[in-house]
């Protein structure tokens, strides 16, 4: 049973860790430096505002495959701890 | 009773990351200069203060192992099990800052990283616990305990110097948003929602703060019961 959870809890912990990558990979092109010159300020919000929502769930998403990861292998550690007589 | 409290603490605190959850992606405003990114302070500041406080833990298990090592065996094997507990749980706190920090800094400044005060100490400061876990981990012998407490004691001493190192210095980093003089503090519409995940990363941290110690408990105790029968042979 703890096994199992160990193994779940760092499975998902290593799918949480891909997602957080696979985001920050996939956030859409960040404007060029000379906006301004290109586009208006309202613009460049819609064209920000996905990029910063990716980096923000990605960064939420590492916190937790970070803890979950650390919590599996307790999980792992605390199995042969318990069967010691 | 012990069992039922547990999964009663452990249920609390699952609905209070929840609802921090709820609070800082649904309640909390949208910044007015940072926009979404700055949602990331929920997770980040919680996690620093957590890992600080848990290095503080570690602070004073070491110095009640070093205290109590000759004099009261038992005190002193549970101290350093408070010891060990606090700096590993705070160096995942702290590492989960050293990892959301970086990736806010890449859409705030453009960046990923630099080595401005706030950071380097920061980043010091989780080298030295690294090398405190990899010292209880990879050393053998009787004076290993020892060594490790009086490394935790000198790696506690940079924590304060983190917590003032954007006070002392010009950084990067942003200036203290709290207890940084005038300017400095948040509005109500975001103190909440930061404070109720202040309430939920506390109460998790002390959750698995508490199960590593148990673990480190049952290791030392295995390990006494492993000695006293090789006396006994």
């Amino acid at each position: 049973m703890k096994k199992l959870l160990s193994i779940l809890l760092a499975l998902a912990s290593a799918a949480l860790a891909v997602g957080a990558a696979y985001l920050m990979v996939s956030a859409p092109a960040e404007p060029p430096r000379d906006w301004p010159a290109h586009m208006t300020v309202q613009q460049h919000a819609l064209l920000i505002g996905p990029i910063d929502h990716s980096y923000r769930v990605a960064a939420y998403l590492i916190t937790w495959a970070i803890q979950l990861g650390y919590l599996g292998w307790l999980a792992m550690k605390w199995r042969p701890a318990k069967r010691t007589p | 009773m012990k069992t039922f409290a547990i999964s009663a603490y452990a249920a609390v605190v699952a609905v209070l990351m929840g609802w921090g959850f709820y609070q800082a992606v649904y309640v909390a405003p949208q910044d007015a200069m940072q926009g979404d990114i700055f949602r990331i302070i929920y997770y980040h500041v919680p996690s620093a203060s957590v890992a600080f406080v848990f290095f503080a833990v570690s602070l004073l298990g070491s110095i009640g192992y070093l205290t109590w090592r000759r004099t009261n065996p038992n005190w002193a094997q549970r101290s350093d099990a408070w010891a060990l507990a606090g700096a590993e749980v705070g160096v995942v706190f702290c590492t989960v800052v050293l990892v959301t920090g970086p990736i806010w800094g890449r859409r705030a400044w453009g960046i990923w990283w630099t080595w401005d005060a706030r950071l380097t100490t920061t980043l010091v400061l989780w080298l030295i616990y690294v090398s405190y876990l990899l010292l209880r981990r990879f050393a053998a012998g009787p004076q290993v305990q020892t060594l490790a407490a009086v490394l935790g004691i000198f790696g506690a001493l940079d924590v304060p110097i983190v917590y003032m190192s954007n006070r002392w210095w010009r950084t990067q980093h942003p200036a203290p948003v709290f207890g940084g003089g005038d300017g400095s503090g948040m509005d109500k519409s975001m103190l909440i929602p930061f404070m109720w995940n202040m309430l939920a990363w506390f109460a998790w941290g002390v959750l698995i703060l508490a199960m590593r110690y148990r673990v480190e408990r049952q290791q030392q105790v295995a390990a006494e019961k492993e000695a006293e029968k090789a006396l006994m042979a």
